[in-house]
């Protein structure tokens, strides 16, 4: 594979591959290329494949479907996360307006400590007075340890101020680091005001820059991230010159904390921090971000793209034990969504269903020339089979689909209404979500198990997972219990709530007014009865009575979530053509997510049978053949070892290993005879050269991989073992 | 190894840790040397490698070619804005590249090889942004006005840099260089400085990543923000098993360290790149050497004087520049002779002394 030309590059640190090609033709045939492969890899029966491959128009086809999907993943995408952005805008609205107020007043107070437009333009600083030396600082506390989540926070922080008439600038721990000093976090902030980029950074140009007539009387902002990360030195001097220059230039900072409010003592001496004037503020914690995320996206559906119960356990768990931040969430969404655009055939119909909210024309537009074998493959998909006896026509695909499309809703709207009883109870909506998501193959045993009614499921409900009934049981039917025990005045909140969220449901609607008109009733007599002042005793045996009213009128609520949860709530993976909609492959996202290096290299050189596939070693006892791949061998034998590995023995038994009498047979025949006496001994010694050779590329390799750690001089004649177990 | 996860396997760690260090405490601790071996010359090393039959070719041919049915999809989620990490044993350079020159047409592809030593990360960036701007310049709209470039990219600050491959330049978000980067855990590339500027490259929207990382503990170079939000990886689990040719070329034969064969030739390699002046000073020292083997050393006064007559040097300073330029090579080192004085040798045997002059004096 080595061609001159590429031995060359290989010692080159970085070298131009190939430039960009133009050509629309030699574009077109890369894009049909790729489609072919796509398809073989693609659940289609290879039948249709090939008929798919016949001629050059249905191929352009293809090429027409794929970039439909692009275009249906950028449009969905685009979608949520420009909700997500509205959902974590719209929870932080409140403390950004807070903000803002003391961003004005602050200036208000700086300007009437007397900082005027003639002090500014002074060439210098004049000190009168130590007030004016403070800085006004903002604390906001993240609560949050994970400081990912919060650089968007502060970036939308930033673009609320600057909306507002502030001058800004986002500074992070980067710019304060020990090496750059304090020009480093100068030159950001030159480059953000004054968009230059110089390399003898200083102030007075940030002031005289502040004291044009443009940017004068208006405050300038310093947001600073992650204030705990910064280096702590530069961060003071930082502070020590701005609060000297807060006549010319009144700088306000915002720090994010992610701790407590020790931390500013933690990092800066104290004469820094009399120069802080200081107030806090609070951010919203994680988890409720995260229900307002899950409600507006996967719950909601804003796209219409959803994901199936394994694939949504699979991110809780995530999130909840193994990452934490909401950072990483969204991204485990965008993978899914990226994955199941790249390989779900359907997937662009998303586009029309529900990102366009007028999907009537496509529908009359493309079911006309629906390629038979979308159609086909659309028909024969699991979901479909299952429960399938009508004709094959893009009519009653696109009927089906906007069956999905309210079978949907109703699920939707049932969770939220759980959410909302759930919401007195603390339940979390993403359990929740987890919970609803959950495929029963028969409604019935499925709201047994919501009821809590105690009967076990039987066996032959197989998709139902043992270890999520009993979850399932837990959230739902907490939702449902609770709203047994709400007391009045919540019931009625409560149903009001309902009456909000199930406005396009009729059937739930209806019941939920009736519901509410009973409730209305029971509450006029209440009321009627506190008005009127009766005796005690009377009082309480009227409560009593009223007590037992609303209870029977819990119940009936009660009554009314469980024919919801049981006749509307339909899990997705239960509706026909789900899989158009609904990522379910739980193993790729993970796999895509995050890679496993450690394990999943030991594992390729002590199982490597098992991805070469070769006849040669696939041996089902644990021995070591010589036809194994080297490294494999040595690495094998290196699990026999201590921590300490002697390179003497290693290599002694790497070589008994390797080393088979018949090949050194092979190898003599090989050789014409006339040499062959002559070589014998030499052969010999080749081999033996040979052996040590491949012993030296083995631990090179294992070097390499980071499994080994080489000789010391203390140590010449041993390796370290750097993994234990897998 | 069964797979239970959470505390159990945690436990197991460290319980392995044990049981293979004691087992390394232990009587059986073996104390035998590497030059009980019969170690063959280092270049009859060298010629041996170049003759190792490799095995399982034609399974390694078919492993690597049904990678190829993942390219489409690879393409696809580089467009969606993620990066792709290779990972599993075996050189993953040939697989990228083909990838990279098969799937990869419609963009320019640059190559930073971070398997050697030391990459200069501010010209490997110099010439990514190159790319770009020559690949924006050929797809410029006719509409839409460009900006002419102020000034050349190489004395532009990093800053600069990552603002210009940063910025929307075009309507189509689908203009990008992919940026593959073999080794993104090599020893050139492994300090945090570097990966921070690298994790803020492939932030940027006109850039793509594609890297291979080969060490287990790689994940430990980039903190949360690198990884979600800046990297953006998709791993791929693609063991190839093809031997690390190109990034092993820099690692020592761990059979031929110390051996004569390999010292006298990288010190004939660094003597050849210094100047004439030099190579002569170091001969005035060697032949020293081989005329007193049985001595200490050669005191620095009597090497200057020598090569004060010869014309070699003006001054100290000179030598002693030279001298540097020695030490930081390991060519020679410094001693201290019976009588007091600092004195110079070369820390080779007398036949790997010989071999050297011979080389140098070609």
């Amino acid at each position: 594979m080595a061609t001159p030309d590429h031995a060359e590059n290989d010692l080159q640190p970085f070298f131009v591959l190939h430039k960009a090609l133009v050509q629309k033709s030699e574009r077109k045939s890369t894009g049909s290329r790729k489609i072919r492969r796509r398809i073989e890899l693609s659940p289609i029966s290879a039948k249709n494949a090939e008929k798919m491959e016949i001629g050059t128009g249905e191929e352009q086809d293809d090429h027409h479907y794929e970039h439909l999907r692009m275009e249906a993943f950028n449009l969905v995408w685009s979608k949520i996360e420009s909700t997500i952005k509205d959902v974590l805008r719209n929870i932080n609205l409140n403390i950004f307006n807070e903000i803002h107020r003391w961003v004005c007043e602050s200036f208000d107070a700086i300007k009437s400590c007397g900082t005027t437009l003639t002090k500014a333009t002074h060439s210098y600083p004049i000190v009168t007075d130590a007030t004016f030396r403070q800085l006004f600082t903002g604390l906001v506390f993240t609560k949050n340890m994970e400081f990912v989540d919060d650089l968007m926070t502060f970036e939308e922080l930033g673009l609320h101020l600057k909306s507002h008439g502030c001058h800004v600038a986002n500074l992070s721990s980067i710019d304060f680091s020990a090496n750059n000093g304090i020009g480093g976090c100068l030159r950001s902030l030159l480059r953000q005001f004054l968009m230059v980029t110089l390399d003898a950074a200083d102030i007075s140009i940030l002031a005289s820059w502040y004291s044009d007539q443009g940017n004068y009387n208006k405050p300038v902002v310093v947001i600073i991230d992650d204030m705990e990360r910064c280096c702590g030195s530069v961060l003071s001097d930082f502070i020590l010159m701005l609060s000297e220059w807060a006549v010319k230039v009144p700088v306000i900072l915002i720090m994010g904390v992610a701790t407590t409010l020790d931390a500013p003592r933690n990092i800066l001496p104290s004469n820094v921090l009399q120069h802080l004037h200081v107030s806090k503020f609070l951010l919203g914690s994680p988890s409720e971000r995260m229900d307002a995320i899950v409600e507006a996206v996967l719950v909601r559906l804003c796209s219409g793209f959803c994901v199936g119960y394994k694939v949504a356990a699979f991110m809780r768990n995530y999130f909840l034990r193994q990452d934490g931040t909401l950072t990483s969430f969204i991204r485990a969404l965008k993978i899914a969504c990226v994955q199941h655009f790249s390989s779900e055939p359907l997937s662009f119909m998303l586009k029309a269903l529900f990102v366009e909210e007028n999907n009537q024309g496509f529908w009359s537009e493309e079911h006309a020339h629906f390629p038979e074998e979308m159609l086909k493959y659309a028909f024969d998909l699991p979901s479909c089979r299952r429960n399938n006896t009508e004709e094959r026509t893009g009519e009653n695909l696109a009927h089906d689909l906007s069956e999905l499309k309210r079978l949907q809703k109703c699920w939707s709207t049932i969770v939220l209404c759980l959410y909302e009883a759930g919401k007195y109870n603390k339940i979390r909506l993403l359990d929740l979500f987890c919970e609803a998501v959950v495929p029963c193959s028969d409604n019935s045993t499925a709201s047994n198990h919501h009821l809590g009614s105690g009967i076990s499921s039987s066996s032959d409900h197989s998709i139902h997972h043992q270890y999520l009934i009993s979850e399932k049981c837990s959230s739902i039917c907490q939702a449902i219990r609770k709203v047994r025990d709400l007391p009045v005045v919540l019931l009625y909140q409560l149903l009001k709530s309902w009456e909000k969220l199930t406005e396009d449901v009729i059937e739930i609607h209806d019941k939920v007014k009736e519901l509410q008109s009973l409730l209305k009733f029971e509450n006029g007599k209440s009321l009627k009865q506190d008005l009127t002042n009766i005796p005690k005793r009377h009082t309480s045996r009227s409560h009593l009575n009223m007590d037992k009213d609303s209870k029977v009128l819990n119940e009936k609520a009660a009554r009314l979530m469980e024919t919801m949860v049981r006749d509307y709530m339909q899990p997705v993976e239960c509706m026909p053509f789900h899989e158009i909609v609904c990522f379910k492959n739980v193993d790729k996202l993970q796999s895509a997510l995050m890679g496993d290096p450690r394990r999943r290299i030991q594992l390729d050189l002590l199982e490597f049978q098992k991805i070469l596939l070769c006849s040669c070693c696939s041996n089902s006892s644990k021995a070591i053949l010589p036809s194994m791949h080297d490294t494999s061998i040595l690495y094998t034998l290196a699990q026999e070892h201590g921590d300490l590995i002697n390179l003497h023995d290693w290599y002694q038994s790497f070589k008994s290993t390797v080393f088979q009498p018949s090949t050194k047979g092979k190898h003599k025949l090989k050789q014409s005879p006339a040499k062959k006496r002559k070589d014998s001994n030499e052969s010999q010694n080749q081999s033996e050269a040979s052996f040590q050779v491949r012993f030296c590329r083995a631990v090179t390799e294992l070097q390499i991989t980071g499994l080994l750690r080489m000789p010391s001089k203390r140590r010449p004649d041993y390796v370290q073992r750097v993994a234990f177990g897998l | 190894m069964e797979g239970n996860y959470g505390e159990d396997e945690e436990f197991g760690f460290s319980r392995n840790y044990f049981i293979a260090k004691e087992l390394g405490g232990s009587g059986k601790k073996s104390s035998r040397k590497l030059s009980d071996i019969e170690l063959v010359d280092e270049q009859e090393l060298r010629a041996a490698a170049r003759s190792i039959e490799s095995k399982h070719e034609k399974e390694i041919a078919s492993l690597l070619n049904s990678y190829k049915s993942l390219y489409p999809k690879w393409v696809f989620e580089l467009r969606c804005g993620f990066g792709l990490l290779m990972y599993g044993f075996g050189s993953k350079k040939a697989l990228i590249e083909d990838f990279a020159s098969t799937a990869l047409t419609e963009c320019a592809v640059v190559v930073i090889n971070g398997y050697l030593q030391s990459i200069n990360v501010k010209q490997a960036v110099t010439a990514i942004a190159e790319a770009l701007w020559d690949q924006l310049k050929t797809r410029r709209t006719p509409s839409g006005d460009f900006p002419k470039v102020q000034q050349p990219f190489n004395s532009r600050s990093m800053d600069d840099l990552l603002a210009f491959m940063d910025g929307s330049h075009s309507e189509k978000n689908d203009c990008f260089v992919c940026v593959v980067i073999h080794n993104i855990d090599g020893p050139g590339l492994r300090d945090s400085d570097t990966q921070q500027y690298l994790a803020r490259v492939a932030a940027c929207s006109h850039i793509r990543m594609v890297a291979s990382i080969d060490h287990v503990n790689t994940p430990l170079l980039w903190d949360k923000k690198m990884v979600h939000t800046q990297f953006n990886w998709c791993w791929y689990h693609v063991p190839t098993f093809v031997p690390y040719k190109a990034e092993g070329i820099f690692h020592p034969l761990i059979l031929a360290h110390g051996g004569t064969a390999q010292s006298a030739k990288t010190a004939a390699i660094v003597l050849q790149s210094l100047t004439p002046n030099a190579q002569s000073v170091f001969k005035v020292l060697a032949e020293h050497q081989l005329a007193h083997p049985d001595e200490e050393g050669m005191p620095v006064n009597n090497l200057y004087s020598i090569c004060r007559e010869r014309f070699l040097v003006s001054s100290q300073i000179t030598l002693n520049s030279h001298l540097t330029e020695f030490k930081d090579h390991e060519l020679i080192k410094t001693r201290r002779h019976s009588d007091g004085q600092d004195c110079l040798y070369i820390p080779l045997a007398t036949e790997a002394l010989e071999k050297l002059l011979q080389e140098i004096s070609q």
